[in-house]
């Protein structure tokens, strides 16, 4: 009996401590009010190449590390960069450990869900890279529809849903971070790897005896926003303006960091 | 006292033809395993592109200074010493908690083991960050307070704990894991605090200590050195937990090779360089732990 009432108590604990850890509050005042206030803007980013990488000095580079910076430079504020594991990202932010996402994350439904986004800010596009001893022989893409090819991606990113929609009979490996997901296919263990353009290129020209690009097109084209906790309105008016105002200067620094290869001197 | 004596040291005894056998039978194992390896494993090394990454020349100064392969290490040698300061204080009260005979303090100790030794290390740090501590950390940011204190100061903080932009992710890590590990700690507490003979305690009273000092005096130090092995494991452990909040982005060893893999794409490189590292960390620490137990088996006999 006593030991019945001793683990009905500890449950009873338990189930207090559980109850104080519901979800996260909403302090929903003006973000950009906060912002300002604090001086600093934080901001979210996953370290993808040419996104957002470290040079060989370990500084952050890449086309978001501009756009953040020059964001916050117009509202008169500091930066803080907070690279943050890329599938904890959406949690990170609705628990309001910073203000934004300025990671290149494309605009899905089931984010919307979620989090805000701004207008587009860029475009760009998912597309695949095969191994040649694997994959040379296969038909794009009605061949890869099949249980006997190896998709990978990494975990998170939107082209994982991608394969599942397009191609739901073949198998996928999902993997932490792309440079593993990429070395599989390398290695001839899996056929396709997919992620946002321009890697699959890239690493087709690093590695021309071991991947090929089954189509130059993009299998997906997509639209990438800031992202921002639910109920500020008045932010992503402020980003959305902002947005608006550079769309040229965007646009030439799109084209540098995702059409030329002017910057892997850069990098190790 | 006959009881805690150690046993006396069996007599070692050379090699014989058996052992020399086995050896043979596993370097054997390991060439092996090596060449099959190597010949399905399609990798180019390139330890170049890796090394900038730990030590960098700065091109301002021109003097040497840590990349982020050498800071993650720091932060994750902060984690561990912190760690093991709180997740042993946090195993001590806890512990003693345990072995209360009153019911709450026993409910609260079993309470908190229970829940964490019970969910995976995975699951607990996800929990335990977005749900638990995401409703006190925003509202706190401490980085801004310590940022308008005096910059000595300021120093002081960053030697501590780290660069003050990721302060409050670094505190949310550190008790993160001090918290998990507690739990673990507690259990190794209560058993050395449990193994303490009645009469001690009875010996103590009859001393006239009060209930404080014959904890103090008499129960801890001899629970300590019997448990000493086992909470060596444990805070061993600790240190190779502290990867596990690289999950939640704390900028530790593991996290900042994972950026380093991403931006240099040499994934097996930094692999086998954290691994070494990692090992070279444990290993400084069990030795650390030998050094000590032999000291406390001095003062045993």
């Amino acid at each position: 009996m006593r030991s019945i009432r001793r683990l009905l108590l500890s449950l009873l604990a338990s189930a207090g401590l559980l109850a104080t850890a519901t979800p996260a509050l909403a302090q929903q005042d003006n973000l950009i009010e906060t912002i300002k206030q604090r001086g600093r803007m934080l901001v979210a980013f996953g370290t993808f190449v040419p996104w957002a990488m470290r040079d060989r000095q370990g500084t952050w580079i890449g086309f978001e590390i501009e756009v953040a910076s020059r964001l916050a430079k117009d509202l008169g504020v500091q930066i803080d960069l907070l690279p943050t594991a890329w599938d904890a990202v959406i949690p990170s932010l609705i628990a309001g450990k910073f203000d934004v996402i300025i990671g290149g994350m494309t605009i899905t439904p089931a984010r919307q869900a979620q989090i805000d986004f701004t207008e587009p800010y860029s475009n760009s596009g998912q597309n695949v890279a095969a191994s040649k001893q694997l994959a040379a022989g296969l038909k794009w893409p009605q061949d890869f529809n099949s249980p006997k090819v190896t998709f990978t991606c990494r975990r998170g990113v939107a082209g994982c849903k991608t394969i599942e929609e397009r191609f739901p009979k073949a198998t996928l490996r999902q993997f932490d971070d792309d440079a593993i997901a990429f070395q599989e296919v390398i290695n001839g263990k899996a056929h396709v790897v997919i992620s946002s353009e321009p890697k699959p290129t890239f690493f087709t020209l690093k590695n021309p005896d071991r991947l090929f690009k089954p189509s130059s097109e993009n299998l997906v084209n997509t639209f990438e926003g800031f992202g921002v906790r639910k109920g500020n309105p008045a932010a992503l008016k402020v980003f959305n303006d902002w947005i608006a105002q550079n769309r040229d200067w965007l646009k030439s620094r799109h084209e540098f960091w995702f059409k030329s290869q002017e910057w892997e001197k850069l990098v190790p | 006292m006959a009881m805690t004596r150690p046993p006396p040291p069996t007599p070692r005894r050379g090699w014989t033809l058996t052992d020399a056998a086995i050896l043979v039978a596993l370097v054997g194992l390991v060439i092996w395993m090596g060449a099959r390896a190597s010949e399905n494993f399609q990798y180019r090394w390139d330890w170049s592109s890796v090394w900038p990454f730990i030590i960098r020349v700065d091109p301002e100064t021109g003097r040497w200074a840590p990349n982020v392969l050498l800071q993650g290490l720091f932060t994750t040698i902060r984690l561990a010493l912190w760690g093991i300061l709180l997740a042993t204080l946090i195993g001590i009260l806890m512990g003693w908690a345990r072995t209360r005979e009153r019911l709450l303090p026993r409910l609260i100790g079993a309470s908190y083991v229970m829940l964490v030794r019970n969910i995976p290390p995975v699951v607990f740090v996800f929990i335990f960050v977005y749900f638990i501590s995401s409703h006190f950390m925003p509202a706190l940011r401490l980085a801004d307070r310590v940022r308008t204190w005096p910059a000595e100061w300021q120093t002081v903080v960053e030697l501590l704990f780290g660069p003050v932009a990721m302060l409050d992710n670094f505190l949310l890590g550190l008790v993160c894991l001090s918290v998990f590990s507690g739990a673990y700690v507690t259990e190794i507490v209560r058993a050395g605090l449990q193994s303490v003979p009645r009469q001690q305690i009875e010996a103590g009273q009859s001393l006239g200590l009060t209930g404080f000092d014959q904890f103090r005096f008499v129960v801890l130090p001899q629970a300590f050195r019997t448990v000493l092995p086992a909470l060596a494991g444990q805070l061993i452990q600790l240190i190779k937990d502290s990867s596990l909040v690289s999950l939640v982005s704390i900028q530790e060893l593991t996290f900042m090779a994972q950026d380093v893999q991403v931006s240099t794409q040499r994934v097996f490189e930094v692999f086998v360089l954290i691994a070494v590292v990692y090992f070279v960390l444990c290993l400084g620490l069990s030795t650390l732990f030998r050094r000590l137990e032999l000291r406390s088996a001095r003062g045993r006999a």
